[in-house]
């Protein structure tokens, strides 16, 4: 998993860039059935698929920020609906975990979101992905990690990344 | 700690030792440098000598286990029976493979604390020593007295479990918490706006050094080979940039959410005086808010991760 995100900052051009894991039975469908049903939606995310919801490592997630991306979308099958009975269950409990010690540590919520929609849902896949686009607008890019650099590297460590 | 105690203790150990129901004994022992204690491994009867009952018995010997093969007998504080309680049910140790000697408490004193409320350097305290309620502090050659509250570590001011949970013996004392319980004291970073949230932990995270002595002071940190090590492929960079702290500290918090029973001992050993607490706290925290989940206290009840309800909480779920 590589995101390269291009250094650009907060500009009148600047888009929010979005990774979004998407569970392999439902989401990732409905993604598809918003293309064939010819809905749109903002080409801001840059989808990942993954075999369930479940699949979805909280590292995943703390290296996408890590890595520079604006937001986080995970999406899987409604509860009940999982094709591995209970993969979306257990990631509900981890998530739910994760987004409020994020959110205590200081990332800001709308950056790390999560939906369930279904293979028959492409509309509501268009709705989510814009509002969660229209959120991260909002907030502005991620530069979390670009303000700081350790006291205990050499100066210009950082600049490995990305 | 009175001979009574101590005579106990040894009588129980050697009486083991002598029956072959154990192969070593976990215990303290005294520390090189002041104020600290070491963790002793008693293979016979003649290294109980060693023992150390006195103050400053802070480590949670519970870490040591994974590297101790056979049948082994270990002192435990109330709060160290949690995480024995995790491990048993991690299956990471066996309950038969234990016997598990309880300590009473009288509440851990934190050196830098004590220190910072008599306001010298730690390296300046020669000397300190508990008199009924409070604590004698001997500084460059004067006596202070200090409240108990600020002597002990923060842990034990609201020390929910002074008694073993869990235990084959328990030595003679008194199982109280060393501060009559207080309401908790609230965190109150909790309240604050998002961006001063990040403030603080930019601050945090920036400061450390990824020595990992958190880590590897752990007990529920028992994985042999670390994902933070791991290079094919690498997950977090193991230079100390503020980023990648961010990654390593909230992926530790992940990995012992369910097993963390809020020891303090990653908090205790840290060289730059992080709060890490704070994070364990608000995990631990949640936990129980959302699933009614406490850790190492019930063998029974699994791991929160490896369970579900179908009406768990997902009000966050778009």
């Amino acid at each position: 998993m590589e995101v390269k995100p291009e250094v650009e900052k907060k500009s009148k051009g600047w888009e929010p860039r979005i990774l979004a894991f998407l569970c392999r039975w439902c989401s990732y469908a409905g993604a598809d059935l918003t293309g064939s049903s010819r809905i749109s939606y903002p080409p801001n995310v840059r989808i990942l698929r993954v075999p369930c919801s479940g699949r979805v490592n909280p590292i995943f997630i703390l290296k996408t920020l890590r890595a520079g991306m604006d937001g986080v979308l995970v999406s899987g099958c409604h509860p009940g609906d999982c094709h591995y009975t209970a993969g979306n269950y257990t990631a509900r409990r981890k998530f739910a975990v994760l987004s409020r010690l994020l959110e205590y540590v200081g990332i800001d919520p709308r950056r790390v979101q999560f939906s369930w929609v279904s293979a028959s849902e492409g509309e509501k896949f268009a709705k989510v992905v814009s509002e969660v686009v229209a959120e991260v607008k909002a907030l502005g890019p991620n530069e979390l990690f670009r303000l700081n650099t350790s006291d205990h590297t050499a100066e210009g460590a950082e600049s490995r990344e990305p | 700690m009175p001979e009574k105690i101590e005579k106990e203790l040894i009588g129980i150990v050697s009486r083991l030792f002598a029956e072959g129901r154990i192969h070593h004994f976990l215990g303290y022992g005294k520390g090189t440098v002041k104020f600290k204690t070491t963790p002793l491994i008693a293979g016979n009867r003649e290294d109980l000598q060693e023992l150390w009952l006195e103050d400053f018995c802070a480590p949670n010997l519970t870490l040591y286990l994974k590297d101790i093969k056979g049948q082994v007998g270990l002192l435990v504080k109330g709060c160290d029976s949690r995480s024995l309680v995790s491990l048993i049910k991690e299956g990471q140790v066996r309950r038969e493979d234990l016997y598990i000697v309880g300590l009473p408490c009288p509440g851990q004193i934190d050196p830098g604390k004590v220190a910072g409320a008599v306001g010298c350097e730690r390296e300046e305290l020669e000397e300190i020593t508990r008199r009924g309620p409070e604590m004698v502090v001997r500084v460059n050659g004067q006596e202070k007295t200090l409240p108990k509250s600020l002597a002990l570590m923060d842990k034990c001011l609201n020390c929910p479990y002074p008694k073993p949970l869990i235990f084959d013996s328990l030595l003679p004392g008194e199982y109280v918490a060393p501060v009559p319980r207080a309401t908790p004291t609230e965190d109150e970073l909790r309240r604050r706006p998002v961006p001063e949230k990040w403030a603080f932990w930019a601050e945090q995270f920036r400061r450390c050094l990824r020595c990992y002595a958190c880590r590897n002071v752990c007990p529920a940190c028992f994985c042999p080979r670390c994902i933070v090590e791991e290079n094919m492929p690498q997950w977090v960079s193991p230079l100390a940039t503020m980023g990648d702290n961010f990654v390593f500290h909230l992926l530790r918090l992940m990995h012992v959410a369910g097993t963390c029973t809020s020891c303090g001992e990653c908090q205790r050993v840290c060289p730059m005086g992080i709060p890490l607490m704070k994070l364990n706290e608000k995990m631990t925290d949640d936990l129980r808010e959302l699933f009614g989940y406490v850790a190492g206290v019930d063998l029974d009840k699994p791991f929160p991760f490896r369970t579900y309800r179908q009406e768990d909480p997902d009000d966050f779920i778009k």
